[in-house]
């Protein structure tokens, strides 16, 4: 009997175990079962935020990132009902809304995004908290925030700043709807990391955008180095050229003054031996040649001479389209036996400049005169005159084109047009351009040439208004 | 009546023989044209009223000509001076227009188109080159180019 009572009692005991320890089964199950949904929700948020990664870090639009970015962070965090994320504006450093999800969008709302852009990381707001930093808003940032949410006030809120090192980007804040789902302090890592991927894909924007306009900046400085640097090279092969006339100039007009009095000799001789030749000798024949050859001779010096430069005392305010309108009068002839149709279109507003009104003629007269050379079958001369100012305080410059529909310059010549003595004509001197250099040079201007075999060539001569023309140093 | 008196001073002396030559042909025995042997023989004959014009070439190697009109000019206004220069340049010819010349010609000229120039500097038509604008250039190749 006795044994018979102690086994009872064990087997009670045993059924007491057995039931705690089903019961403790139970419990560890539903644990696990609690864990492993978490851990499923666990793997579907980093999942989430993979994802969000991947597609933070191939987009190239800072407003498609933030839109992203408030989307997906009402998926991650269940119960939310609005989500507000806000960049710092950089020249103003002022929170501006830039993208908001489940609310009613309002930019003039700030909420807590001044909270979340300074706190030092993430943080989660619930009761007290979150009544006491609603009430530290400004009472019509606070209205505003009533008006921007579905549901008021928030259950609990989740505030994340958006940074990378010490700079701040902006603020990312979340405000949960019901009370059945408020966040929980294991949220935060979430969206923290949420917050600092969002910061690291628009800081990368934004200094991909910098990197963009400095690479254009570069460009436009690489630009302007390349123009002032050709400008530069014209500028030295101007004055390489302008020194080279010079030199010339200075020769040929020393030899000019030395060959004129055996020239002058010479000619006279022949001219008084022919007086005394009766009309029908043969030897005038030759005297004729001498004469004429020492009359081809005279004409070359005296285009050698003309490199000299205008005195001042022939300087005087001269009208550019009167000296055009008289050199195209005097070869009216010579354009219409040549079939050259001219065109004039002069700037009636062009003021006078002071120039060597004889020697301009020189220049325009040279010029149209090649044109016609180029046109032996006819064509068009062009000559227009137009007044240049960029700016009403910049200094003004007369500009007068010359083009013609001729045979064109080939491009090998281009280059020696205004060197003394280069000429591609079997009777020419190889002055006359070199010669229309200078003087534009002396006058403070500029020539050049523009031409295409078989469409024409085009002079354009700049010169400056009122140009202070350096003396003669004769 | 006696000859009149033409008096060159050119220190080119083949350009002052023909100058005297030619014209002295031209001109006929009416006329005395002569090579002065230096500026200050010419200035002596001119200081005498021995000259009816002064054709002079002032060269920049010879010193003395310029000297030579400015005296004529101050002293001897009545006598006509004609610039014939191988030394052609804008700066002489303003000088030569401050100083008053009668005319002004570039060698090298053709002797028949230097007469006229000659004839009318004799003829004691007013200073072409006084006034500036006035001023009459005879190139190479003999055009007139009113200045």
């Amino acid at each position: 009997m006795g044994e018979l009572e102690t086994l009872r009692a064990q087997v009670e005991a045993l059924e007491a175990s057995l039931q705690a320890a089903e019961a403790r089964a139970v419990q560890f199950e539903h644990e696990a079962e609690l864990q492993h949904g978490r851990a499923t929700h666990l793997g579907a948020r980093l999942n989430t935020l993979l994802s969000i990664s991947a597609a933070l870090l191939i987009s190239r639009d800072v407003d498609a990132i933030v839109q992203l970015v408030v989307n997906e962070a009402i998926g991650l965090f269940p119960g939310t009902c609005a989500a507000h994320l806000f960049l710092t504006e950089p020249e103003t450093e002022c929170l501006v809304l830039r993208a908001a999800a489940g609310a009613v969008e309002r930019r003039d709302s700030l909420g807590l995004a001044r909270m979340a852009s300074i706190a030092p990381r993430a943080m989660l707001l619930v009761g007290p908290e979150l009544e006491l930093a609603l009430e530290q808003l400004d009472p019509y940032d606070r209205e505003a925030l009533r008006a921007a949410l579905p549901l008021w006030p928030p259950s609990s809120a989740l505030i994340s700043p958006l940074r990378v090192d010490a700079q701040r980007l902006g603020a990312l804040v979340l405000y949960g709807g019901t009370n059945a789902h408020l966040y929980h302090p294991r949220d935060l890592p979430f969206i923290q990391a949420l917050g600092d991927l969002t910061a690291v894909a628009v800081d990368e924007l934004t200094q991909r955008a910098r990197a963009a306009a400095l690479q254009r900046d570069l460009a436009i400085t690489q630009s302007l180095h390349a123009e002032a640097q050709a400008r530069l090279n014209t500028a030295q092969a101007q004055l390489l050229q302008s020194a080279k006339l010079a030199a010339v100039g200075e020769l040929s007009a020393s030899v000019a003054h030395e060959i004129n009095n055996p020239l002058y000799a010479a000619r006279n001789s022949l001219y008084l031996v022919e007086q005394d030749l009766p009309p029908d000798a043969p030897q005038r024949a030759f005297l004729s040649i001498a004469q004429q050859e020492l009359g081809r001779i005279a004409r070359i010096i005296t285009r050698m001479r003309d490199f000299y430069r205008p005195s001042k005392s022939e300087l005087a305010s001269t009208s550019i389209n009167s000296i055009l309108r008289e050199t195209l009068e005097l070869v009216q002839t010579h354009l219409r036996h040549g079939r050259i149709h001219t065109t004039a279109s002069l700037d009636a507003d062009l003021p006078p400049t002071i120039a060597h009104a004889d020697q301009l003629r020189q220049v325009f007269l040279n010029i149209i005169l090649n044109a016609c050379d180029a046109m032996p079958r006819g064509g068009e001369l062009r000559v227009t005159t137009q007044l240049l100012q960029a700016r009403p305080e910049a200094p003004a410059t007369i500009g007068v084109i010359i083009s013609d529909t001729g045979v064109g310059i080939a491009p090998e010549h281009r280059p020696h047009l205004f060197e003394p003595f280069y000429t591609t004509k079997p009777q020419g001197t190889g002055l006359g351009l070199a010669i229309s250099a200078h003087i534009i040079t002396q006058h403070g201007g500029r020539i050049t040439v523009e031409s295409e075999i078989g469409q024409g060539t085009t002079f354009t001569i700049l010169l400056p208004v009122n140009s202070d023309v350096q003396d003669q140093q004769s | 009546m006696p000859p009149r008196q033409i008096h060159i001073v050119d220190n080119d002396p083949v350009a002052a023989m023909i100058t005297q030559r030619g014209l002295q042909t031209m001109l006929g025995d009416r006329f005395t044209v002569s090579v002065a042997s230096s500026p200050n023989a010419a200035w002596l004959a001119c200081a005498d009223d021995r000259v009816d014009l002064l054709i002079v070439d002032p060269s920049p190697h010879v010193g003395g000509v310029i000297s030579l009109v400015r005296a004529v000019r101050t002293f001897r206004p009545s006598i006509p001076v004609l610039v014939l220069t191988a030394y052609d340049t804008p700066g002489l010819r303003a000088k030569m227009r401050e100083l008053g010349v009668s005319a002004y010609v570039a060698k090298p000229v053709d002797l028949h188109d230097l007469l006229p120039v000659v004839t009318g500097a004799l003829a004691g038509m007013p200073p072409r080159l006084a006034s500036g604008p006035s001023l009459a250039t005879i190139s190479a190749s003999g055009i007139v180019h009113g200045k």
